[in-house]
């Protein structure tokens, strides 16, 4: 028996002012807990929007978000403290240092103070940036300001995890790096739902993906058998071209 | 409270690291308060000590040129000449020096000025005694002041009038003293004597009182009047530091990272006010600490702070209220760093304007007089004004603090407001 859905897009359609076409047109999806969810499609397909209903920095003008049965419209509270958002951009101060902008997120989720400095001190040792935590993170090279990035939606320990292309422009290093954590992070019961260009890394790393394409799902399943279903495809990234007709930008 | 706290630790730790917001926030208020002080106490100075150039012609050569000549070489108000290149200047010379800058203003004395008068007072008494006299009225005679035309209107004003009353009463004088002369050729000469003594003597003099409650005398200097002003001004101008903090955050992806964090973005937005606030209220004790020790040691006057240290703190509070809350504001409107920037000093800029820190309110013209009752600036200048100059206390600037107090409730409600309609999007 497969497990019950723990994140549910239910009928949601989003609307923005000035837009003749929903951003999102009635998209339902369920996500099961200890996934990890790749979102992927072309760009303005959806995918912000839906990451963007899913932490409720948006809501939708119909349609319900539910994760864990809770109503997102009703319980947003509660919601923050289950997830943890690691955007695109790297939403740090560049003049803080690296620990000075960990204490800052971390208290901010409410991490008791001892706590949290383990936690610091955890992190930076597993990616190896604990000499250069004094330094202000706009000396840090692209691959050092993605993994401080990544520690700062992490260090309230979420359930669910929210990652906006988060290896995007780092080396080849540094990718293999976050990828490593973050399956480890998956392997002790956390939730990732992830949104990427990197079709290939994607294939490697999700359990289960969604190609949306004009704010709907036209593939939904594990990027294995989804390739299977289509003989002509070798890859996710042939299987991604095929269905939406478009290439990757990034 | 540990995420407020937090919070303002974050902000206090952006701002001690951002040099250029450091120097908007302390430097440059500092300097404009050095300059624009110095610069009008220089000019007070020019005028009182060194006073304004001037150049007489003396076409008269008479009782009455002589008078204005030796009058205006004894004023505090002018710096007299009559010659140019070690000659007595001509009427065109003075034209041109005027014309040249030389000379601020020129006084043209013209020949017969007092035979003029004396003919008049001669013909006067004739009429009194029942004289025939001549029934042609004897032409007017007219001392010129010929004018540099960059000096400004109100300026001229203020000059040309003291000029015009003191020559006034040099020719007053001169009049008497003919009139007396004539008198004695029909009365014993010993009486004639005691009525020149009189004839000297100032009936009427004036006294200048400044109406203050502050005890002992308080003059208006370029002290007293500047370190409000542009302390305001500069408090006001936490506004672009703080608007481009807000605006740093949106860009930077950080206010998107709030959104999702269980702490709500007002908290931010309270860290940002009070961090700010308490910056507003240390620019502030460092503007009164320029006028108290650094100023006066430029030979200008000491800041007289008045009767009421606790009117002053409620003052201060409110002008830093109403400029965070206006930062505030701005930072919620702005969708850029560049526009937040463009429009908070173009704002700060007007609201000052209109709110008198460049021109005093009360030279404006009625209906600027009435628009300048809605900028905070003025609300903040005239609670300052009131310590500072009128000895004011707590209780008659609590009218003020209460106005700036809730132009800063009105800023965040409506920053708020705009905050979630954008949120909502």
């Amino acid at each position: 028996m497969s497990k019950p859905a723990f994140i549910e897009i239910i009928n949601a359609t989003k609307s923005y002012k000035g837009n003749e076409l929903p951003a999102v047109d009635a998209l339902n999806l369920a996500i099961r807990q200890n996934e990890i969810f790749g979102l992927l499609g072309p760009n303005g397909a959806g995918k912000t929007t839906t990451i963007s209903m899913l932490c409720g920095l948006v809501q939708p003008t119909s349609g319900e978000v539910r994760i864990n049965s809770i109503d997102l419209a009703s319980d947003l509270s509660r919601l923050k403290q289950m997830i943890g958002v690691v955007p695109q951009d790297i939403a740090l101060y560049p003049t803080l240092t690296g620990r000075e902008n960990l204490e800052f997120y971390g208290a901010m989720y409410g991490v008791p103070k001892v706590v949290l400095n383990d936690r610091i001190h955890t992190w930076l040792k597993k990616f190896d940036m604990e000499k250069i935590a004094h330094k202000r993170v706009s000396s840090y090279s692209g691959g050092m300001k993605r993994r401080i990035n990544l520690i700062a939606g992490i260090l309230h320990q979420p359930e669910i995890l929210f990652l906006d292309e988060p290896t995007v422009g780092v080396d080849v290093q540094s990718r293999a790096d976050i990828m490593h954590h973050l399956k480890a992070l998956n392997a002790e019961g956390m939730t990732i739902v992830y949104t990427s260009h990197h079709l290939e890394e994607a294939q490697q790393f999700c359990t289960d993906v969604a190609i949306i394409d004009t704010g709907k799902i036209i593939a939904r399943g594990k990027p294995m058998e989804l390739i299977d279903q289509h003989s002509d495809c070798r890859n996710l990234e042939e299987l991604f071209l095929k269905l939406t007709k478009r290439k990757i930008t990034t | 409270m540990r995420k407020l706290l937090a919070a303002m630790k974050k902000e206090f730790l952006l701002l001690v690291r951002d040099k250029m917001g450091l120097s908007i926030l302390f430097i440059m208020p500092m300097v404009l308060i050095f300059i624009m002080t110095l610069i009008q106490d220089a000019a007070f100075r020019t005028l009182n000590e060194e006073g304004i150039p001037l150049l007489v012609v003396n076409e008269d050569q008479d009782a009455v040129g002589f008078r204005i000549e030796n009058g205006l070489k004894d004023s505090e108000l002018v710096a007299f000449n009559n010659t140019i290149h070690g000659k007595r200047a001509t009427r065109n010379e003075l034209y041109k020096a005027v014309e040249k800058g030389q000379f601020l203003i020129g006084i043209i004395i013209p020949k017969g000025t007092t035979a003029a008068i004396e003919e008049d007072v001669k013909r006067m008494v004739d009429e009194s005694l029942g004289e025939e006299v001549s029934q042609e009225t004897p032409a007017s005679m007219e001392i010129e002041m010929v004018i540099d035309p960059i000096a400004s209107k109100s300026f001229v004003i203020s000059v040309t009038s003291q000029l015009r009353e003191f020559i006034s009463s040099v020719q007053t004088r001169v009049l008497f003293e003919t009139f007396n002369a004539q008198i004695a050729e029909l009365i014993p000469s010993d009486v004639g004597m005691e009525k020149r003594e009189y004839s000297k003597r100032q009936a009427v003099t004036y006294k200048e009182v400044y109406a203050s409650e502050i005890s002992g005398e308080i003059r208006p200097n370029a002290v007293q009047h500047n370190i409000p002003a542009w302390t305001i001004f500069a408090m006001f101008f936490i506004i672009l530091p703080l608007v481009s903090s807000i605006m740093k955050e949106k860009e930077e992806g950080s206010v998107f990272r709030f959104h999702t964090i269980p702490a709500s973005y007002f908290l931010q937005i309270n860290a940002k006010l009070i961090a700010f606030i308490i910056i507003c209220l240390i620019q502030f004790v460092l503007m009164l600490i320029i006028g108290l020790v650094f100023l006066p040691m430029l030979g200008l006057p000491v800041l007289q702070l008045g009767n009421s240290y606790a009117g002053i703190f409620l003052m201060a509070l409110g002008c830093a209220l109403a400029a965070t809350g206006f930062g505030v504001l701005v930072g919620s409107i702005a969708a850029t760093q560049q526009q937040g920037a463009v429009l908070g000093s173009l704002s700060i800029l007007i609201l000052s304007a209109i709110g008198g820190i460049w021109v005093p309110a009360y030279v404006m013209p009625s209906i600027m007089r009435t628009i300048s009752e809605i900028s905070p600036l003025k609300w903040a200048m005239d609670g300052f004004y009131g310590l500072f100059l009128r000895g004011e206390g707590f209780t008659d600037v609590l009218t003020h603090f209460i106005k700036l107090a809730l132009f800063f409730t009105i800023c965040l409600l409506i920053a708020i407001r705009v905050q979630s309609k954008k949120r909502i999007g």
